[in-house]
């Protein structure tokens, strides 16, 4: 009863600083107005991002459905306009979502493979950790010249991005499983197989549950900043065009809309992991 | 006692097992051991911190080799851990991940014994040692003599001939001790003295040897300094540790802990004063 009522205040205090800063921004547009060029004010209020910014935003659709271009001389709409944002977003999240997927199973994979035999560990421990050390934005470069521009690329190097932090959280999680666990699940006669399975596995996860939030945000990074070197879609991609012609609006829309995916990937995750940890007290699940 | 060679459960030859400890030391926990149990024997293993018996029980289990010498299980070298030896840790080693009931049926799972047949056999165990209510209890929710309670029903359940257990209720309040101590017993005791399971058990506490064991192996500084038979008849009571024997016992116990005078323990202590 107490926790629950707890709850609801602090949801209340949450929307509460929401609107708050909503309001600062506003204000903030309204007393500086200085613009980066004739009709870009440098902070767009809410009334001119949900009209002007929101229709300009069809200049980025790129064609299908039955609704036309900008480029083949077609008025703006807000039609085009939400196509547009549904059509970029969804490149950007299915990137994420492919190469979070990819990125988390091999990390893992190759985090149990460090633990699984000195064979094992010799072939992947060292090359892994040395890779582990390249700056992520540095290979975008590569994967787009290796893989592409459009789709491959962006994922795998998304998943580059995820399986490296998953790698090293998975690698440090076996090696903090309690001896007792392996020991028992041994002498009951567990194989090596079946012990990784259902020891090692269940094990680490409430480590690698924290592991997984934080290479989400190097997730989106990578998703983000491969789109913004040479993607022709995407989220990333509407940013490099606005910022070319100093559409400042442009950016900030699109800016928002990175933090309300963030938030839901991060609001999803950790609920998701959270009803498979039913089992661990409550301090690893929060 | 049946002396017919067939009937060793556990012998060990000649056991030693060294420690390299981080500033290059060699500790020798266990020195040239030679043990004969017999099959359906409750055996106790006592002595002070650090005499080796825990060590000696995990080379048993097969989670540690021995640096040098030989141990059998029913007449079979022992190389790693086996089924038919069942292992009861002092930590919890009860999976917390899995229910009550999926933890006790952990070993018949391994073996791939068939769903509906297992979770009978959990079932039955979970009963005997009175936890039937719990069986969809996440581990986290029960008590720590109730998982223990529950690694009893675990090792029992997984039907190895050979028990192992490494002080499993030396962090358990008296009446809970107590209580275990009569459930394992049960357990032990429950197909007759026929079917009797062999068990190597680990304690510091000397009225828990008394109460449970056939024999009592005494331990110091790596060594089996002796060897004692505990006659008194079961099921044991209070009383019974007041009998003539089991006094004596106790006493020689208590001397081997270093808790009365001639003991070897005291033999030891002043040997090192004296610089020897």
């Amino acid at each position: 009863m107490i926790a629950t009522t707890r709850a609801r205040r602090g949801r209340w205090i949450s929307v509460a600083v929401f609107l708050a800063l909503a309001v600062i921004w506003q204000i903030l547009s309204m007393v500086y107005t200085v613009e980066a060029q004739p009709g870009e004010p440098m902070i767009a209020g809410w009334q001119i991002l949900f009209t002007k910014t929101f229709l300009t935003l069809s200049d980025y659709w790129q064609g299908g459905l039955g609704v036309p271009t900008v480029a083949d001389g077609a008025e703006r709409s807000y039609l085009a306009a939400l196509l547009s944002v549904l059509s970029h977003s969804a490149d950007t999240i299915g990137r994420m979502a492919l190469g979070l997927l990819l990125g988390g199973a091999v990390g893992l994979l190759l985090g149990l493979a460090v633990s699984w035999s000195r064979w094992t560990r010799r072939l992947f421990d060292w090359p892994l950790q040395f890779l582990r050390t390249l700056p992520l934005l540095a290979m975008v470069p590569l994967f787009q010249l290796w893989f592409g521009t459009y789709f491959l690329g962006e994922v795998l190097f998304v998943a580059y991005g995820i399986a490296v932090i998953v790698f090293a959280g998975a690698v440090n999680a076996v090696r903090n499983v309690p001896q007792i666990y392996i020991d028992n699940a041994r002498s009951l006669g567990a194989s090596r197989w079946t012990l990784y399975r259902t020891v090692i596995l269940p094990a680490i996860f409430p480590a690698m549950r924290s592991t997984i939030l934080l290479s989400l945000g190097a997730g989106w990074s990578a998703v983000l900043g491969a789109e913004y070197l040479g993607a022709q879609s995407g989220l990333g991609f509407i940013i490099v065009y606005a910022q070319q012609f100093a559409y400042l609006d442009r950016m900030f829309f699109i800016a928002l809309l990175f933090i309300l995916y963030t938030s839901i990937s991060y609001w999803a995750i950790g609920r998701l992991s959270a009803r498979l940890l039913a089992w661990a007290p409550p301090s690893q699940r929060r | 006692m049946n002396t017919r060679v067939d009937s060793r459960m556990i012998e060990l030859v000649h056991v030693n097992r060294s420690f390299k400890r981080a500033d290059g030391q060699t500790v020798k926990a266990v020195q040239d051991v030679s043990v004969v149990v017999e099959e359906g024997e409750f055996v106790c293993l006592v002595g002070p911190s650090g005499c080796g018996k825990s060590t000696l029980l995990q080379m048993v289990a097969g989670l540690l080799e021995p640096s040098d010498g030989g141990i059998a299980v029913a007449g079979k070298e022992i190389s790693g851990p086996g089924r038919e030896r069942g292992m009861v840790f002092q930590k919890d080693s009860v999976f917390p991940w899995m229910r009550v009931i999926d933890n006790v049926e952990y070993g018949l799972k391994c073996r791939g014994v068939a769903a509906a047949q297992r979770r009978d056999i959990a079932r039955t165990y979970l009963a005997r040692v009175g936890l039937a209510h719990v069986e969809r209890a996440w581990p986290r929710e029960l008590s720590g003599g109730m998982l223990k309670r529950v690694a009893i029903a675990t090792v029992f359940a997984n039907g190895g001939r050979v028990l192992l257990l490494d002080e499993p209720f030396g962090a358990l309040d008296y009446v809970t001790r107590r209580q275990l101590q009569s459930v394992l017993l049960n357990l032990w005791d429950e197909g007759g003295s026929a079917a009797r399971r062999t068990i190597l058990f680990v304690t510091h506490d000397v009225d828990e040897a008394l109460a449970l064991a056939d024999r009592i192996l005494v331990f110091h500084s790596g060594r089996q300094v002796d060897d004692l038979a505990v006659t008194a008849e079961r099921p044991r009571t209070v009383d019974s540790l007041l009998l003539p024997d089991m006094v004596a016992i106790k006493r020689k116990l208590l001397a081997h802990l270093g808790l009365e005078e001639g003991s070897a323990a005291s033999r030891i202590a002043a040997s090192h004063e004296a610089g020897v």
